[in-house]
């Protein structure tokens, strides 16, 4: 169960991306679906689930960019795990206590795809610095949004459950 | 999982993953492996689909105004067909001057290759690492094999995942592409530099100025001669050999629709790699 939510999480980010492109040309610089997908997963603090997750979600992320196939996979893997190893010291009550996680987030993962991008390719001519502070800034505030909108969509679910509960108690 | 465990199997994944990059590193943008293929086969139907709804919504939206542009685009293509139907007249007749000349020589011309349509189904050309996805339907592709547009070259076929293919784009870091001034016929390397496309080593003694024409050169064993690549902007010297010349890319990648692959057969890897056995 838990696994095909990820999975349509997955498919969602990547057709939200693919929209996103569509209308925007230069939203890829800017947003980074996937990597608040990452955070996301990782918050439950399972440091597995998460470690997995970011791999999935680099891998496919890796599918959808030029270059060679591989550097996101590593990069979220590590985010993934990294981010759940933090969830497990931080206690994250709030939307906002996730902006700062899923702005790190970012600012690691494209330090480790720069990074590695230099190691391995020729004249790789490195992104714009100004780039990597909005994808950090929206990545954190996606990240809060994307939190509270789970938050509601999990208290509502838990509300209409109560209420057919109730109600089937009454009958 | 124990954290210990946990910490085990960070290792072991990014060990395979970093061995699977090493792999590719030599051949950067040549690339594709079984597991992008099978990634991408999953995932491209999803962009294909949000291609085909944005562009229904754009057709819609376009409604209330699509008479009026009609008639006014029927009016402008008239005009361009019958200008392009002249050329080609003229083409023709050239080309069979060529043939003959060819045939008297006993000179055999190489193939251009027929262009197959492929939609657009992703296209990230703005971010760092920049892609193009096609949907090429039930035909065979092959890898390397050069796409172009109506206005010039875009890239080549670097990974097949039928019924979709990744193109590498020329303004990609990695890609390159043998060119020459078409006026002069000097030749060089276009690759892409920190501010566009660059056409690389041109020594300072070569005759090169802003407005000329740069086109495929045809020795790369990948993209056939006379496709245009791109317009010089600047030519500046780059050092005491060489200038730094930046090119106006041919192709608008922001209002790439439609593109086309070419069906020649690229030169096979041991003519194009003569030492590497």
């Amino acid at each position: 169960m838990r696994v095909t939510r990820f999975l349509a999480a997955l498919a969602l980010v990547v057709l939200a991306h693919a929209l996103g492109l569509r209308l925007i040309p230069g939203f890829s610089q800017a947003v980074d679906l996937f990597l608040v997908l990452v955070v996301l997963n990782a918050l439950n603090g399972n440091s597995a689930t998460a470690l997995l997750g970011g791999l999935a979600v680099g891998v496919a992320q890796d599918a959808l960019t030029g270059g060679l196939f591989g550097l996101y996979g590593c990069a979220d893997t590590i985010i993934g795990y990294g981010a759940a190893r933090a969830s497990q010291r931080l206690v994250i009550e709030r939307a906002t206590g996730v902006l700062p996680l899923a702005a790190v987030a970012s600012v690691v993962q494209q330090a480790i795809v720069v990074g590695l991008a230099t190691v391995m390719l020729p004249d790789p001519h490195l992104p714009a610095p100004i780039w990597l502070a909005v994808r950090a800034a929206t990545s954190g505030l996606l990240g809060v949004i994307a939190y509270s909108a789970a938050g509601w969509w999990r208290n509502s679910s838990d509300r209409r459950r109560r209420r057919r509960r109730d109600r089937l108690q009454m009958d | 999982m124990s954290e210990r465990r946990t910490g085990w199997l960070l290792v072991v994944v990014l060990v395979c993953q970093l061995v699977i990059l090493s792999l590719q590193a030599p051949a950067a943008g040549a690339g594709g492996n079984f597991l992008e293929s099978v990634v991408l086969r999953v995932l491209a139907p999803l962009t294909r689909a949000v291609a085909l709804a944005t562009g229904g919504v754009s057709w819609v939206a376009e409604g209330f105004t699509r008479q009026r542009r009609l008639v006014a685009e029927n009016r402008e293509l008239r005009a361009r067909v019958e200008a392009l139907e002249l050329d080609l007249t003229q083409l023709r007749g050239v080309e069979a001057d060529l043939e003959q000349l060819a045939s008297d020589l006993d000179y055999q011309v190489p193939p251009g290759g027929r262009p197959r349509p492929a939609d657009i189904v992703y296209i990230d050309h703005a971010s760092w690492l920049r892609t193009l996805v096609v949907y090429v339907g039930d035909g065979a592709v092959e890898r390397n094999q050069p796409v172009v547009a109506a206005a010039g070259l875009v890239g080549r076929v670097v990974l097949v995942a039928p019924p979709y293919a990744k193109v590498q784009l020329i303004t990609d870091r990695t890609a390159a592409v043998g060119a020459m001034i078409e006026r002069t016929r000097r030749q060089g390397v276009v690759g892409s530099g920190a501010d566009g496309l660059e056409l690389d080593y041109l020594p300072r003694q070569a005759d090169v100025r802003p407005g000329d024409r740069v086109i495929t050169s045809g020795i790369d064993g990948i993209y056939p001669r006379g496709i245009p690549v791109g317009t010089v902007a600047s030519v500046e010297p780059a050092d005491e050999l060489f200038y730094r010349i930046r090119l106006d890319p041919a192709i608008d990648f922001g209002l790439l629709d439609r593109v086309y692959i070419l069906s020649r057969p690229p030169l096979p890897e041991p003519l194009r790699h003569p030492g590497a056995g």
